[in-house]
């Protein structure tokens, strides 16, 4: 299976150890990822509010990207992943739009013709490679760990882009983790929002935001976190010394990105997988590989 | 968690737990039957004696609503339940409230088979499920919400494309329920940040996107919003029951023209762009640093396990290499 690889800013920066598990797990699951060297990020929240026209032809471009190489696109970061659907079907909608951005790709050679699919990784694990065959591969289950899915908006919101009532009712999060061997819990944090998005000029919101999920999340018995979303990772893992400081308590609630749950129970090391490069450190979670 | 599980391998995986969980019309609305007893429970509350969730057993009627639960309730059970409405048909967003959990009109939900109605947050409760308003009017009164032309009346029929028209529309149709104010977890934080609130944005929205206002009275205006505190949660469009898409039709170009008409207002996309437009991907510290300037530097402790654990790189962040997507993004940006 072959996908074009898109990690996003985050899993180049602050959440290397992403990228690092990302590739490492792909080959376990024989996902051959080809990276777009030239790809730019997304725009995050920040271009699509103040440059809608360079918000669409940096996404487009990518998607662009992809199809030249003449393959689906598969993502890691929930806010890059709305960004390109959105990108995709602003294109599709409004023709005079898909003109625009193409004369303008057409300059480097690149044509967008509405082509590529894009897939997160937690799509691309239902979808190609088949819950059938993720059982087959787990060598080291991961028994009695009990796992708090921590969402984030971007996937399962907008709902006219996933189309639910009500984006609590996803559990494709807590599916996988039960399939690896965890136990998973319901709490109120988890499709909430981390406040990443307004972070860099004001921590505030999201410190008190994510504290009450964390904590929501240890309440309900969780040993560790696990987010599909780079972003709030960063706030979840990276913020949470500040947020234990705000809320006067300690948490040490150990995040791991969803590649990194994956890869325990494929029967990688935490080593292989980075989880040393995370801020509170997951070594809690060592007892259960394996067991 | 009580999943029950579906065939391997079926359905779309974004929409994981749509059908598992009756996320759908169809399934909601088949949950029940004539004949079945609802559980209802009801928070009370009284200014004097607190809160208080009371609960009742509601016989299902046919196509029941929360509202037809509520009329129920108060017809032959509790005759003093403070809860309003008015129109009972989506046009009058009187009678908005909390149903497990979610914002809803309870005129336009299907009541479920265990469900608790509580009075929407962030707006004081005056009683029962009835909340106080006048804190969103004086917000929206604040910010002028009335056009002021800048050129004379052209006359009949006015030269406006529906382009032009194209947000101003969408928000134009909110009924002003409260849903997404209440729904908002900024707002929920209270006077933490000075963030104006989906609700009053949008009822902004109607005239500050409307392309015959006065710019200077619009800048003046998104100037007290605190738009840029916004998450992008899309928290409000999930509940919003008219359909609008909040962030991405109003927050987001209400946005634009702060960046245009209220100087530094949108200092933190700004200063992504430039360095989107420089280096092709974000550095963070750069970001960060360019944000907040050297206050940034306030937070040693956390620079420090951030530089240990190899999340920041400041020799990056100061030179800025020069790469491919970099060239790319200059061109597009530029």
């Amino acid at each position: 299976m072959k996908f074009a690889y898109y990690p996003g800013c985050s899993a180049r920066s602050t959440c290397a150890e992403l990228n690092e598990a990302m590739r490492r797990v792909a080959k376990k699951l024989g996902l051959e990822l080809t990276q777009l060297e030239s790809a730019t990020c997304t725009g995050a929240r920040e271009l699509r509010a103040i440059d809608l026209i360079g918000f669409f032809t940096l996404n487009l471009r990518i998607l662009a990207l992809a199809e030249r190489e003449g393959l689906p696109l598969m993502t890691v970061c929930n806010t890059c992943t709305l960004n390109l659907l959105d990108a995709h079907a602003a294109f599709v909608g409004d023709p005079e739009l898909a003109i625009k951005v193409n004369e303008t790709l057409t300059n480097e050679g690149l044509r967008y013709s509405g082509r590529t699919r894009i897939s997160h990784f937690l799509w691309v694990l239902y979808e190609d490679i088949g819950l059938k065959r993720l059982r087959e591969l787990v060598t080291k289950p991961l028994n009695g760990l009990t796992v708090a899915a921590f969402y984030g908006c971007h996937i399962t919101r907008p709902p006219q882009r996933y189309g639910f009532i009500d984006s609590r009712n996803n559990i494709s999060l807590e599916r996988l983790a039960e399939l690896l061997g965890c136990r998973s819990i319901d709490y109120s944090g988890r499709t909430e929002c981390c406040g990443f998005h307004t972070a860099a000029h004001d921590e505030r919101v999201a410190i008190k935001l994510t504290g009450a999920h964390i904590k929501s999340a240890k309440i309900g018995g969780a040993k560790t976190m696990v987010t599909p979303c780079p972003l709030c990772h960063t706030v979840l893992d990276g913020f949470q010394r500040e947020i234990e400081r705000d809320m006067g308590e300690k948490l040490d609630m150990p995040v791991l990105h969803l590649p990194q749950l994956i890869g325990l129970a494929l029967g990688l090391t935490p080593e292989e997988l980075r989880v040393d490069r995370h801020i509170v450190d997951p070594e809690t979670i060592a007892s259960f590989v394996g067991g | 968690m009580n999943i029950v599980p579906a065939p391997l391998g079926s359905g779309d995986a974004r929409r994981l737990g749509q059908i598992e969980r009756h996320d759908s019309l169809e399934a909601r609305n088949s949950r029940l039957a004539v004949g079945d007893t609802l559980t209802v429970r009801v928070r009370r509350f009284e200014r004097e004696g607190g809160a208080d969730i009371l609960e009742f057993r509601v016989p299902y009627q046919r196509a029941m609503r929360v509202l037809d639960a509520l009329n129920w309730i108060a017809e032959n059970e509790a005759r003093d339940l403070a809860y309003r409405w008015f129109c009972g048909s989506k046009m009058c967003g009187t009678c908005a409230v909390r149903m497990n959990g979610r914002e809803v009109l309870a005129c336009w939900e299907a009541v479920e088979p265990d469900m608790t109605i509580e009075p929407l947050r962030n707006l004081p409760v005056i009683r029962d499920l009835v909340v106080d308003r006048s804190p969103f009017e004086r917000i929206v009164a604040s910010l002028e919400p009335w056009i002021e032309r800048t050129a004379p009346y052209a006359g009949f029929p006015e030269p406006l494309l529906h382009k032009e028209m194209e947000n101003a529309s969408k928000a134009l149709d909110c009924i002003g329920c409260m849903a997404c104010y209440s729904a908002c977890p900024v707002i929920g934080l209270g006077n933490l940040t000075d963030f104006a609130g989906p609700a009053p944005l949008v009822q902004l929205a109607q005239t500050a996107l409307d392309p015959r206002n006065d710019p200077t009275k619009v800048g003046r205006a998104l100037a007290q919003t605190g738009i840029f505190n916004c998450v992008s949660c899309y928290k409000c469009e999930e509940v919003c029951p008219a359909g609008i898409p909040i962030v991405s039709r109003v927050i987001e170009p209400l946005k634009a023209r702060a960046a245009v008409l209220v100087p530094g207002m949108a200092k933190h996309p700004q200063i992504l762009r430039r360095i989107v437009a420089a280096r092709g991907r974000v550095d963070p510290g750069a970001l960060v640093l360019g944000v907040q300037g050297f206050t940034a530097l306030r937070n040693l402790p956390r620079i420090w396990r951030m530089l240990v654990r190899g999340k920041i790189n400041p020799v990056r962040t100061l030179l800025g290499l020069r790469t491919a997507a970099a060239s790319a993004a200059r061109r597009l940006l530029s």
